[in-house]
């Protein structure tokens, strides 16, 4: 089942590469189908997965290079669950936005295709090399996808993006393969590592930690690796956007739960101290960024740094509700500033600018997408009743008991959170309406079936979390076990 | 009926969301009335709910929970699943302020179908108003601080949105920020101290965390900090000094919203809160210190910024901070009846003031008081309704502020001499200020003839309302009283008794996790409940009502018109404070001075990040990887150090190889491309 999910985009790319490309209609729907079958079948994993159970379930194992021992290892738990499904959605989701590109439409949708199983990849494969390959696949299809239908930065946004993350990633593969050479026998199975773990000395563990760290804090992005950050959400192409910050973030975060927590737990416990400090900076300063920005994509792109400040916050809490909380927030995080990213498509498509000054009084134009965009905004800044709150206020939760101020300082960073939204509302929705824009219209349907269901996930998250967490409950209190 | 208290929130809940999406938009659309029918159900369920706790006929405090949804945990090193319950807790004090709250926001919802008649947003304003009502009620009879703490922020939202309603203007605009900010900056201490509750009590349960409290667990360091995050939260939605400062602003939504806003919802959330978790400040004296003074200082500030506005709304906007600067002093020198008998009260008179002001503003089109005068022939039922209210609040002998502020000052007499004389000195300011008011808008003959010459009462919907809330005004105080009713529904909770019980029945997490465990202690509330309230010696309470009497025969004096040679010469001799008060104190300066400095930071720290992180971490990178790339070449150098090289150069030749294939990508080279990658890829794995 994982294998199909993760392979079905893969099929759907190879057959999109034969298709003659004039054949638009066909490409699309032939996208549509692969990600529509990888979306159905990560739902259909959900009736049968144990929540109860902290094991991995639906576990596939073949070798692949016995030589070296390396095996394809799939499984999903109750942390990376969450994520497949975040990812399948809010794949077929960007693929709705993409359907307002209309340059060389076959290589997009082929490259979004294969992005899409490096993302799966990523959070179902439990062999290291396995988990690496899928990791730098990712990295491909992203570059051309930013370099080729992006903004007018594109090929430097897309270089710096490409050079950065691969760089942080050599020092993951570093780590991995001390893993590796250190574990007898020798193995990338990340659950036999998780197990031979207890061994090892700390400083091994905290040489280890750091290179994986490396590689997981560029991707999240922490405080001071995320400054390819705003310059990529900028120049990518609105669903790019959306993909990048709703899911290759989580990769990020996911890899510092799975990799640095749970293979390296000394290591991860010596690095506690820096990572709740990065957390705090990654809120404040980024709040304080994103609180000088004019450029709307740019604002929601620091408002991402901000927001995966407080997963790294719940997670240096090292308690299972700051954990809770960690997974929580990456699940709305990515479904609320995914919408934030298409509803900033939506007025830059119309009106060809994103600086905040040059609108005003839009709500009285377009009464419908004022209404989103504020819903969104409002879930951004954690108001309870929509579903950033509740990832934000776990996150806080776990990790108050140990880090006393540091969490009281995040607290007061969510002031600031606040007020760049605030601000961004009032320039372009409140006040009299700039007479330049009058003659706007409101959301089409394909703009509305795109943010709709991620509007419905954020009241549905907000009013009765129980089910996303319900998933991951049983895997994360066994994280924190003993 | 209690056992279906979870819908008084619910049904305005519903009303709300079918007003905002059901029908079209239309200035005369019949939904209001959806709205109201709903607020009079919830008005029906509260008062039968009322009615068994003020005949004892009902066992309270009621307690029923529900599971909301799980988290995973840890707590004490140990790691297991904690149940949040949702539910409804009704004490006594819940039943008065479900009553109050649903018939002052009927009363408002009632004026408002005149009132916004023909607003092009009409059905809209009618569903926030539901929505804010629903989340105050769901303050009230939340069993849980979370759940609190949710409708807390919400009315924030619902506040934002009512006075930001005509948000076409740019006042609303910038009122509505303000607002939010500011009692936004209080609500992170209610955010740590729930934080902190938790990671003591392990629950959020209202009930459980008592429990907690009253075994004598919570030590007292701890006790104080929660408080006092607490109290910064009630100082910013109730308006305590400093943050009052968005209140004044708050004005520029509709006037009936403002009436809400001032009299049952948003400022009487905070001292709600303080009311809620009392048991905390209980264990705090110096958290109970601080409130009171802090309640002390704000209606002192408050009442004195009130003596020199023309602003009518302005003026009942820092009346209603000064009084609930009385409560807030009430609460924390101990007579938490008294504050909780005139936040009742206070919620009456002043939607009646507010009201009444919309009233005025609707017939003279104006805010400003040196453009009224006369109107009480033009407007007989608002004049007399409004007499009725400015009695009220002035405390005079058989008016609802009367009895309580009487309490009030009975109370802070018991605890502190210095405190009562300013506190008493602040009674005065107000029967002064009000009368000022009363008399600049209603005596003598019209200042501005052609205002005068139009105005006109206003129709039925507006002033019945007026005249409900002018009986209350005048009644509830007396009829709350009599046989120390107020004391038996507002009973003041029994400072916690430590260690009087051993140890075995502390709360443990594990138990909260349980849903039939919520149930509340039989203990709770269960103290012997005739508690009377501190009073006055009688000779100070006559001097007291003396004194009101005076101060109000002074405002005549200075304010009957036609002309007013003494306040005109007392304004040009105090030039410097009456400056000061105008400017109001200069917090609004402060304020103001904060969000540039605040926007100075931001844009300083983005100059870092462009300037300097981005530098430094990214070309900085990228040259220590060409450096490393040298030196790795120039040595002899052992497996993992030859793949960091390799990825390193790698990387670098891919990278100017990649530009220059974007600018002609064939699908053709991007496979061959991808192809090389994998290899060398793969190649690097084997090695």
């Amino acid at each position: 089942m994982l294998s199909l999910i993760t392979w079905a985009p893969l099929a759907g790319a190879l057959i999109v590469l034969m298709l003659p490309k004039e054949k638009e209609r066909a490409i699309q729907a032939v996208s549509f189908a692969a990600a529509g079958v990888s979306l159905l079948a990560s739902i259909a994993l959900l009736a049968p997965f144990d929540g109860g159970s902290a094991a991995m379930q639906f576990v596939e194992r073949c070798a692949w290079i016995p030589s070296l021992n390396i095996q394809y290892f799939l499984g999903v738990d109750g942390l990376s669950l969450p994520l497949v499904l975040l990812t399948t959605l809010m794949s077929f989701i960007a693929l709705i936005g993409s359907l307002g590109i209309k340059t060389r439409l076959k290589e997009y949708f082929f490259w979004f295709l294969l992005l899409e199983v490096g993302m799966l990849g990523v959070f179902c494969a439990l062999d290291l090399v396995l988990f690496y390959v899928f990791w730098e696949l990712t990295l491909v299809p992203m570059y051309f996808l930013i370099g080729i239908w992006g903004g007018p930065r594109k090929e430097f946004a897309a270089i710096k993006f490409f050079l950065y993350t691969l760089s942080g990633s050599v020092f993951m593969l570093l780590a991995i393969l001390a893993l590796y050479f250190r574990a007898v026998p020798h193995t990338f199975d990340i659950l036999e590592l998780m197990r031979a773990q207890a061994g090892w000395d700390p400083r091994f563990q905290s040489l280890v930690f750091l290179g994986l760290y490396f590689g997981v804090a560029i991707k999240i992005p922490a405080f001071p690796f995320h400054t390819w950050l705003p310059l990529a959400h900028v120049e990518a192409p609105t669903p790019i956007s959306v993909i990048l910050a709703a899911v290759l973030l989580k990769m990020g975060v996911y890899g510092l739960l799975r990799l640095c927590y749970q293979i390296v737990p000394a290591g991860f416990r010596w690095f506690l101290p820096a990572l709740v400090l990065i957390a705090v900076v990654n809120i404040v300063y980024g709040a304080l960024c994103a609180m000088a920005q004019t450029d709307m994509k740019k604002m929601v792109a620091y408002s991402s740094v901000n927001h995966m400040g407080y997963c790294l916050l719940g997670i240096a809490g090292m308690s299972a509700a700051g954990f809770a909380g960690a997974v929580l927030q990456m699940i709305n995080h990515g479904v609320i500033t995914g919408a934030l990213f298409l509803l900033v498509g939506v007025i830059y498509d119309r009106a060809h600018t994103r600086d905040l000054s040059a609108f005003g009084g839009l709500a009285l134009k377009l009464p419908v997408y004022a209404g989103l965009m504020m819903l969104a905004s409002f879930a951004s800044l954690g108001l309870p009743g929509l579903s950033g709150f509740v990832g934000e206020f776990l996150c806080f939760l776990g990790a108050f008991p140990s880090w006393k101020w540091q969490t009281v300082i995040s607290v007061l960073g969510v002031i600031a959170t606040a007020a760049f939204f605030l601000r961004m509302i009032q320039k372009v929705f409140l006040g009299a309406l700039n007479e330049k824009w009058a003659g706007l219209q409101d959301m089409t349907t394909r703009e509305l079936v795109s943010v709709l269901p991620l509007a419905a996930l954020m009241i549905w998250f907000g009013v009765y979390p129980k089910w996303p967490l319900d998933l991951m409950n049983a895997t994360l209190a066994r994280m924190l076990g003993q | 009926m209690i056992e279906h208290a979870y819908l008084i929130p619910l049904i305005p809940l519903a009303a709300s969301l079918l007003v905002l999406f059901g029908g079209k938009e239309d200035p005369h659309s019949p939904m209001p009335w959806v709205a109201i029918g709903a607020m009079a159900v919830c008005l029906g369920l509260s008062w039968t709910i009322f009615q068994g706790a003020a005949s004892g006929a009902l066992a309270l405090p009621y307690e029923r929970n529900w599971e909301w949804f799980s988290f995973a945990t840890t707590l004490g090193g140990k790691s297991f699943i904690y149940a949040m319950p949702v539910g409804v807790l009704i004490d006594a004090p819940a039943a008065v302020l479900l009553v109050v709250v649903s018939l002052v926001s009927l009363m408002v919802q009632v004026y408002s179908v005149s009132y916004m008649h023909g607003d092009p947003r009409y059905k809209r304003y009618f569903a926030f108003v539901s929505f804010f009502t629903a989340a105050m009620l769901g303050l009230v009879v939340s069993s849980n601080l979370l759940v609190t703490f949710a409708c807390w922020e919400l009315m924030g939202l619902c506040s934002y949105l009512l006075i930001g309603f005509w948000f076409e203007r740019p006042g609303p605009c910038e009122a509505q920020k303000k607002a939010f900010m500011t009692t936004k900056l209080g609500d992170s201490g209610l955010y740590v101290a729930l934080l902190l509750l938790y990671a003591k009590t392990g629950s959020f349960q209202l009930s459980q965390i008592r429990l907690f409290f009253e075994h004598g667990y919570m030590p007292a360091a701890v006790a104080t900090a929660a408080a006092l995050g607490l109290l910064l939260g009630a100082a910013g939605k109730s308006a305590q000094a400093p943050l009052f400062i968005w209140l004044p602003d708050a004005m520029e939504g509709p006037t009936p919203g403002s009436a809400l806003i001032h009299a049952a919802t948003m400022v009487a959330a905070g001292i709600l809160l303080v009311a809620k978790t009392y048991f905390v400040f209980l264990a705090s004296p110096v958290a109970m210190e601080a409130a009171a003074w802090l309640g002390l200082l704000t209606a002192f500030l408050a009442a004195a910024m009130a003596l020199v506005s023309y602003d009518i709304k302005r003026v009942l906007a820092f009346s209603t901070i000064s009084q609930l600067g009385f409560m807030m002093c009430a609460l924390g020198v101990g007579g938490f009846t008294a504050g909780l008998f005139h936040l009742t009260t206070h919620a009456f008179f002043k939607a009646l003031l507010f009201l009444g002001a919309g009233s005025i503003i609707h017939a003279v089109h104006t805010n400003d008081m040196r453009l009224m005068g006369g109107l009480s022939k033009k407007m007989p039922v608002t004049f007399l309704t409004m007499l009725a209210a400015v009695l009220a609040i002035a405390g005079v002998p058989g008016f609802s502020g009367y009895y309580s502020k009487d309490m009030i000052l009975g109370a802070v007499w018991e605890h502190n001499r210095l405190m009562f004389g300013l506190l008493a000195f602040t009674a005065l300011m107000t029967a002064f200020y009000m009368f000022r008011l009363f008399f600049l808008t209603f005596w003598g003959e019209g200042r501005d003839h052609d205002r005068h010459h139009h105005a006109h009462e206003s129709p039925g919907l507006i002033t019945a309302p007026l005249l409900v809330l002018a009986l209350l005004a005048v009644f509830s105080g007396f009829g709350l009283s009599r046989g120390h009713l107020v004391e038996r529904l507002l009973p003041k909770p029994v400072a916690a008794h430590p260690a009087a019980e051993t140890a075995q029945a502390a709360p443990r997490p594990e138990q909260s996790a349980a849903p039939e465990a919520a149930r509340a202690h039989p203990a709770d509330h269960a103290h012997p409940i005739h508690h009377q309230e501190a009073e006055m010696p009688a000779p100070l309470a006559s001097a007291v009502v003396a004194l009101v009497l005076g101060a109000i025969g002074l405002a005549f004096l200075l304010y009957r018109g036609p002309t007013y040679p003494i306040a005109d010469l007392l304004k040009s001799r105090l030039r410097p404070a009456f400056a000061l008060l105008d400017r109001r104190w200069y917090l609004d300066d402060v304020f103001l001075a904060l969000a540039a400095l605040s926007d100075r930071v931001a844009a300083l720290a983005f100059w870092i990040d462009a300037n300097v992180i981005d530098r430094v971490f990214v070309d900085g990178w990228g040259l220590l990887t060409r450096v490393f790339a040298e030196i790795g070449n120039a040595l002899d150098v052992h497996l993992v150090d030859s793949a960091v090289d390799g990825v390193g150069g790698l990387a670098a030749d891919l990278g100017a190889g990649l530009r220059a294939l974007v600018v002609d990508g064939q699908v053709q080279v991007y496979l061959a491309y991808a192809a090389v990658f994998g290899l060398a890829a793969a190649m690097l794995l084997m090695l």
